[in-house]
């Protein structure tokens, strides 16, 4: 949440946007898929840092709607073989429905019990889809759904994906500057004051909850697409603090931090899986150097380092 | 359909199960209650546990191994935890819960992976002493000679982590730490001491289900992701930092999963987590009170 | 306007407060008074939703508010503000009172028109009558004391209340200040048509300006009546000067 002219913001998007566009005609097609990849996990992560940087709750199993979505779609294809369209505006919708319901379980504990609780009812979810080998075929996940011609090839699959990204980047930068984005900050900071200025704190934060897995689902629809697979991995919880962390990476205050930290978790992840199969491992080091370095993330310490934060915050961490 | 022996046996199988859960679950209770962050690591430490148990049967053969192992193998995990909240762990007290939180996934993650390192991705398995060959007839039910052994070892694992709490000095203080940190400080107590060793002490009894469970299951690099999922639920239910409450869950969530292998085997996982939502419909704070 | 009946709440084993009852008229300033210790924040954390009794009901123009949720009984024209700076401290200070008001105008759930340029007016105006207007845009962590506990009452402004409850609103304050916050609240009642109940140990400030006077001692009413009446009232001088036992 910038300061500063209307010009000036989005200046800098704009000429990304525009080199994004044209860079797939310069270099090889696996750093096209890669950099289609980013845009998928960025939009997950921006969708978890709605419930987390930006309402203040331990959203630590996102990964789940973001599964439940691809899953939905997949199966949706596959096994009913509905159109395309159909599928792609309802699994997002699944998502969020699956979100509502295991947000109005966890909003009813407090802070990290919330993280925990989530954790453990998602991962009903991940040993359903994994056990459950005649629909979902367990760890073997499903492969060579057919997506259309249209957006077969990678170069395709990489526009479709990156419009939908900028379209949903555009309808969270709008909510953020909402008079309910503004709620759910001020609930984020104080919620027990919330609810003496007469905000339904709950009703709030589910509300938050389902949108944001809502955007998730699409975030896994857009995987099928550029995949044309699903995998119970992306139900596991692993999978989902990943997402935590490339928030956290990012700088989980501000609003494009999490693109960033998807950008460097995803890029580590391809190049460093290379050379080595403790990706974990090196993950949690990770995580453990931000823990203890960079609590604000990447983006925060530049913001330290290089210019003031326009809204004044006040260093420290939540309640 | 089923008859009453076969009903008994699940019974007591779930019973067993149970205890471990109880003896896992009273571990992550513990640090929960004392420290109030859910450590993600626990269920490394209890894999850790397996798996040492499983490197000391190699070392030292025969019965003499096993109880060797039993014995050992929770300090192995200990010293581990030790180590870690030495290093790194005891300078994030000062920090929000998050992060200590964080750091504790962190820890699973490298920890799981250490574990893949030195042990390699293949099943492993142990087998218990022949003392423990054939079963026992309890109330005209049969019950693995193994099982019943951890009937009497969880409530035993129970009793005297009651009586520390309650009746030793250093429990005391713990107690009171998870309560109210300040206060406990303020009367020239180190908390951070207090802290290392709730940490560590959950960590042992982690380490020490593993041990425990590993004649029975196939060990394997999975343990931890399942057990932790399981260990959140129980605690959860059962009310957060309340070690009574950790046997009530445990008891709910082995009994149920043992009834749902006789009626569902592929999907047995859904009984107890329907439990699970139940109890949460019911009462969202768990069972029993949480410990502050 | 607001009665609270034979009120009572424990805490485990600690009576905070066990049998205290208020009565607020329309557009009275009511005072609670008494020693630390003797339930009034207790007091106010049963009418305004925090806590719920024990025993006892709390009833606002007729309605049995005891069991509500607090954002519900905000919603009925109670606001409050709070002995220890409840505020937004990452927030603006415009934004901190802005929560409040488009709560109050029902827009907290509007998704794709921006924030910033909604409430605008209402939210200034509250600003200008507590004298904030030119820090508008500083972050409310970064305020001194004083400037904080006026955003208190600032924030509890933007529900456009009927009944406006203060918990110790000089808390902390120096003569001055003390002064001018009560000159504020006056001036706030007389403006804005408001009713405001508060709770205060300062003697001076509540005697000169309260037209009712409730009086609590170790959870307990000893009294309620006009200044003159509990200045001259010989169980609040015996509470006062006698022993710990409750009278």
């Amino acid at each position: 949440m910038k300061n500063g002219s209307n010009l000036k913001l989005f200046l800098l998007p704009a000429v990304l946007f525009v080199i994004l566009l044209f860079l797939p005609a310069f270099i090889p097609r696996f750093y096209v898929y890669i950099l289609a990849v980013i845009f998928v996990t960025a939009l997950l992560a921006m969708s978890l840092n709605m419930v987390v940087g930006h309402g203040g709750l331990f959203q630590f199993h996102h990964g789940v709607f973001y599964g439940v979505g691809a899953y939905a779609f997949a199966l949706m294809i596959t096994k009913a073989g509905l159109p395309m369209w159909f599928c792609f505006i309802v699994s997002p919708l699944i998502a969020a429905i699956v979100g509502l319901l295991i947000g109005w379980f966890c909003v009813r504990l407090t802070s990290l019990y919330f993280g925990m609780l989530q954790i453990s009812l998602g991962s009903l979810i991940w040993a359903i889809a994994f056990r459950w080998y005649s629909l979902t075929s367990g760890d073997d996940g499903i492969h060579g759904i057919p997506v259309p011609d249209f957006i077969s090839s990678t170069s395709s699959a990489y526009y479709f994906i990156l419009i939908f990204f900028i379209l949903c980047l555009i309808c969270m930068y709008l909510i953020y500057r909402s008079p309910f984005g503004s709620t759910l900050e001020a609930i984020r900071d104080n919620p027990e004051r919330c609810q003496a200025v007469g905000i339904n704190v709950r009703l709030h934060q589910l509300m938050g909850i389902v949108i944001a897995t809502f955007f998730a689902g699409v975030a896994g629809v857009l995987f099928v697409v550029l995949e044309g697979s699903v995998f119970p991995d992306m139900l596991f919880w692993v999978f989902s603090l990943e997402i935590f962390i490339m928030c956290l990476l990012g700088g989980w205050f501000s609003f494009a931090g999490p693109i960033l930290g998807a950008a460097i978790i995803v890029s580590l992840r391809t190049f460093v899986g290379a050379y080595t199969e403790y990706w974990t491992l090196i993950l949690g080091i990770i995580l453990i150097l931000l823990i203890f370095f960079l609590p604000e993330g990447v983006w925060g310490y530049i913001l330290d380092k290089f210019g003031s934060r326009a809204k004044g915050t006040v260093e420290g961490g939540s309640k | 359909m089923f008859d009453m022996a076969a009903l008994g046996s699940q019974f007591f199988v779930g019973l067993s199960r149970a205890m471990i859960l109880f003896i896992v679950c009273s571990g992550l209770s513990f640090v929960l209650g004392v420290l109030r962050v859910p450590n993600i690591a626990h269920g490394s430490l209890y894999m850790i546990g397996a798996f040492a148990a499983y490197s000391i049967t190699k070392w030292v053969a025969g019965p003499a191994g096993f109880w060797l192992a039993l014995i050992l193998a929770p300090f192995v995990v200990a010293l581990v935890s030790l180590v870690a909240e030495r290093a790194l762990f005891c300078h994030l007290y000062q920090r929000e819960h998050l992060m200590l939180l964080l750091f504790t996934f962190a820890l699973s993650l490298i920890l799981g992976d250490l574990v893949k390192i030195v042990w390699g991705a293949e099943y492993k398995s142990i087998m218990a002493p022949e003392l423990f060959n054939g079963s026992i007839g309890i109330l005209g039910a049969s019950i693995p000679r193994y099982n019943f052994f951890l009937l009497i070892v969880g409530p035993v694992v129970g009793v005297a982590l009651w009586l520390f709490a309650n009746k030793t000095k250093l429990g005391k203080i713990a107690r009171a730490a998870a309560v109210d940190r300040e206060i406990v400080g303020a009367v020239g107590i180190n908390v951070s001491w207090v802290f290392a060793f709730a940490f560590v002490l959950g960590c042992f009894l982690a380490g020490l289900g593993g041990a425990l469970v590993a004649p029975t299951v196939s060990i394997t690099l999975g343990m931890d992701h399942n057990l932790i999922i399981e260990a959140f639920l129980i605690v959860t239910i059962g009310g957060l930092g309340n070690m009574w409450g950790a046997m009530v869950g445990s008891l709910i969530f082995g009994l149920t999963q043992a009834f749902g292998v006789l009626f569902w085997p592929q999907f047995a996982i859904v009984f107890p987590y329907t439990a699970v939502v139940i109890i949460l419909i019911w009462r969202p704070q768990g069972m029993l009170k949480s410990v502050w | 306007m607001l009665t609270v009946e034979g009120i009572h709440k424990s805490f485990d084993d600690f009576k905070a407060v066990k049998g205290a009852n208020l009565t607020v008229e329309q557009g009275e300033l009511v005072a609670v008074i008494g020693p630390n210790g003797a339930g009034k924040t207790t007091l106010f954390n049963l009418i305004t939703g925090q806590l719920r009794p024990d025993r006892g009901r709390v009833v606002f123009h007729d309605d049995d508010i005891s069991q509500l949720p607090p954002y519900q009984i905000c919603r009925r024209g109670i606001a409050r503000s709070f002995q220890i700076a409840n505020i937004f401290p990452r927030l603006t200070v415009f934004r901190n009172v802005q929560v409040s008001v488009l709560s109050q105008q029902g827009k907290s759930w509007m998704l794709f028109r921006p924030a910033q340029k909604l409430a605008v007016d209402e939210t200034n105006s509250i600003l200008e009558s507590v004298g904030l207007l030119d820090k508008a845009g500083n972050a409310a962590g970064a305020l001194a004391h004083g400037d904080q506990r006026a955003l208190e009452i600032a924030i509890a402004l933007g529900n456009e209340p009927e009944l406006l409850i203060l918990d110790e609103p000089t808390a902390g304050m120096s003569a001055e200040e003390t002064t001018a916050t009560m000159e504020l609240i006056r001036r706030l009642a007389d403006s804005r048509g408001l009713t405001i109940l508060f709770c205060e140990h300062d003697m001076e400030v509540v005697f000169s300006v309260a037209q009712s006077i409730m009086v609590m001692h170790q959870g307990l009413t000893i009294i309620q009546g006009r200044p003159d009446e509990v200045r001259n009232s010989r169980e609040v001088q015996e509470c006062y000067l006698g022993g710990a036992e409750p009278c």
